[in-house]
């Protein structure tokens, strides 16, 4: 099977002819995850490449982005423990008066499509929200963006928390977003930050010492 | 274009004087209204719904810091809201709502009716006050046409449709031009300077291609605009301008605001210290990116963006303070 077709209706935001593929490919009886690795992921791998040398912006990211769902969303209802399978749990969100949610939206997909399992609060989070998805979900990474001046406070305000409620034992914080720079995220105790979505995904493997590109 | 009322060129116009190269620089740290009203310790919702206030507070700004000159910026959604999209206070403003696709409809006619809560004239009275009163260039902060057309739209659709519905992305980026050409006239009439904040335009989000395509056109129309009658003309583009410099020299703005002041340009720069470094820096971090700011021949020495709501005060003071050690 040409998995390539897959990955080129990703990269050419394709959403329609993607869905076709994916269904196509799984009457002739591939393994729903197969066509994930092998198809949309190397899709949206290439994005995030493109994405890098600043041949894709933004918008084409989303509609790539739209396009790598739209197959996953056919193929992870048939992937049985999809979850377990995965590099690790990501925790992330905007965080609180903060509305800008289209750099956290990238970085997630980004992060998904190489293998982690995302729990997205969304935009607008208060701190309390994040500290308690810590308890709970036992994240190994949490991401926080912000795109504010105003808003990027509570970054520093959550690791607080995690820090005084002797939570950051197993887990790393990463920060991201258009006024951070890794000074700020040295400053309020983050462990990494990263410039763009690609820098993300390293910095997460980097941070959880993944090698493999593998799922 | 309607004659404008007699322009206020006086020996205090550092700002014009740096255009027409008569003076090295000028000081302006970007100090807006959320900084002046948290100082103040006034509800920012009411400051920004309050034409009154808000140049009560930007006048503190101005006689606490003296820099040479004032822009009467609260928050960036000033016409999106004129033009029906909701905002949610908490303290500052959020957009929760936005037209999307019904501004297919309100095309039609040339400009969207103004609903009740159209703060453009709480600026335009903000403008006046502080024009009778300050004898320093006052300038308003206006959207960008394509920035404003990602908020009437839906930041993350509008940025979809320029690739997929060109002709869609077309018709919003008209509906903005044309609502900001109508109020730039009552602004102008006042007359205060201009300058145009377009984020949603940097190639930290869209390609130069689609800058070219969408975002410069409507720039270049109100820079005509604002220049024909007399004033200044300066645009704000924070992020990476790297890549469509070229496009913003182009422009024909009087002055450009951007991170990276070390890119060559022929139009006059703004910039010079970095938000951060006033949020969180000290006095020698100040002087330094200070002394490097003015290597450039002339410069607007500036923040890269409006200062952080928290920065601290004696930061501020400090910046503006060494800068005047440098003036001729």
């Amino acid at each position: 099977m040409d998995f390539d077709e897959i990955k080129k209706a990703v990269v050419a935001f394709e959403t329609d002819k993607v869905k076709k593929l994916v269904r196509e490919f799984l009457d002739k009886g591939i393994e729903p995850k197969v066509i994930l690795e092998q198809g949309l992921v190397k899709g949206m791998n290439e994005v995030g490449r493109l994405f890098a040398i600043k041949e894709y912006y933004v918008p084409e990211v989303l509609l790539a982005s739209e396009s790598f769902y739209a197959g996953f969303e056919i193929l992870t209802p048939l992937i049985a423990g999809v979850e377990k399978s995965m590099k690790g749990k990501i925790v992330i969100g905007v965080v609180q008066g903060d509305i800008h949610d289209i750099g956290k939206n990238i970085v997630k997909v980004m992060l998904q499509s190489s293998g982690y399992e995302i729990i997205d609060l969304g935009k607008d989070v208060p701190d309390e929200r994040f500290i308690e998805t810590v308890i709970q979900e036992q994240p190994q990474v949490l991401a926080l963006s912000s795109l504010m001046t105003t808003t990027m406070i509570h970054m520093e305000s959550i690791i607080k928390i995690l820090n005084k409620r002797k939570l950051r034992k197993n887990i790393k914080v990463i920060v991201g977003g258009a006024p951070i720079t890794q000074e700020y995220a040295d400053r309020i105790g983050a462990d990494g930050y990263a410039e763009d979505a690609s820098g993300a995904v390293k910095l997460v493997e980097r941070l959880l010492e993944i090698n493999t590109q593998k799922f | 274009m309607a004659q404008v009322k007699s322009l206020r060129l006086n020996s205090r116009d550092k700002v014009r004087a740096v255009i027409e190269h008569r003076r090295k620089f000028a000081i302006f740290p970007i100090v807006c209204a959320d900084h002046c009203a948290y100082l103040l310790n006034k509800n920012f919702k009411d400051v920004a719904n309050d034409g009154r206030k808000l140049a009560e507070v930007l006048e503190y700004g101005y006689r606490l810091y003296k820099y040479d000159m004032v822009l009467i910026f609260s928050d960036p959604y000033i016409e999106a809201e004129a033009m029906g999209c909701e905002l949610e206070y908490s303290p500052y403003p959020k957009l929760i709502s936005n037209k999307g696709r019904s501004l297919t409809n309100a095309i039609k006619i040339k400009v969207l009716r103004l609903n009740s809560r159209d703060r453009t004239k709480n600026i335009i009275k903000s403008a006046k006050i502080l024009t009778e009163k300050l004898d320093i260039p006052i300038f308003v902060s206006i959207k960008g046409p394509f920035t404003l057309a990602c908020f009437l739209y839906g930041t993350e659709e509008f940025l979809k449709i320029v690739i997929s519905d060109e002709m869609r992305a077309r018709d919003v980026i008209d509906t903005a031009t044309n609502f900001q050409l109508e109020y730039l006239k009552k602004l102008l009439m006042i007359p205060v300077h201009i300058f145009i904040g377009d984020p949603m335009a940097s190639a930290s989000v869209i390609s130069p291609k689609t800058f070219e395509k969408f975002a410069c056109e409507p720039l270049q129309i109100l820079i005509k605009q604002i220049k024909s009658t007399g004033m200044i003309a300066g645009v704000h583009i924070c992020g990476d301008t790297k890549p469509i410099i070229k496009n913003l020299d182009n422009l024909n703005a009087d002055i450009l605001s951007i991170e990276d002041i070390t890119l060559k340009t022929k139009t006059l720069k703004m910039g010079g210290v970095s938000t951060l470094t006033l949020l969180n820096g000290d006095k020698s971090k100040i002087k330094k990116e200070i002394e490097s700011a003015l290597k450039e021949d002339f410069l607007i020495l500036s923040t890269s963006c409006d200062v952080a709501v928290h920065t601290p005060v004696e930061n501020i003071k400090t910046m503006v303070e060494i800068a005047r050690q440098y003036e001729d």
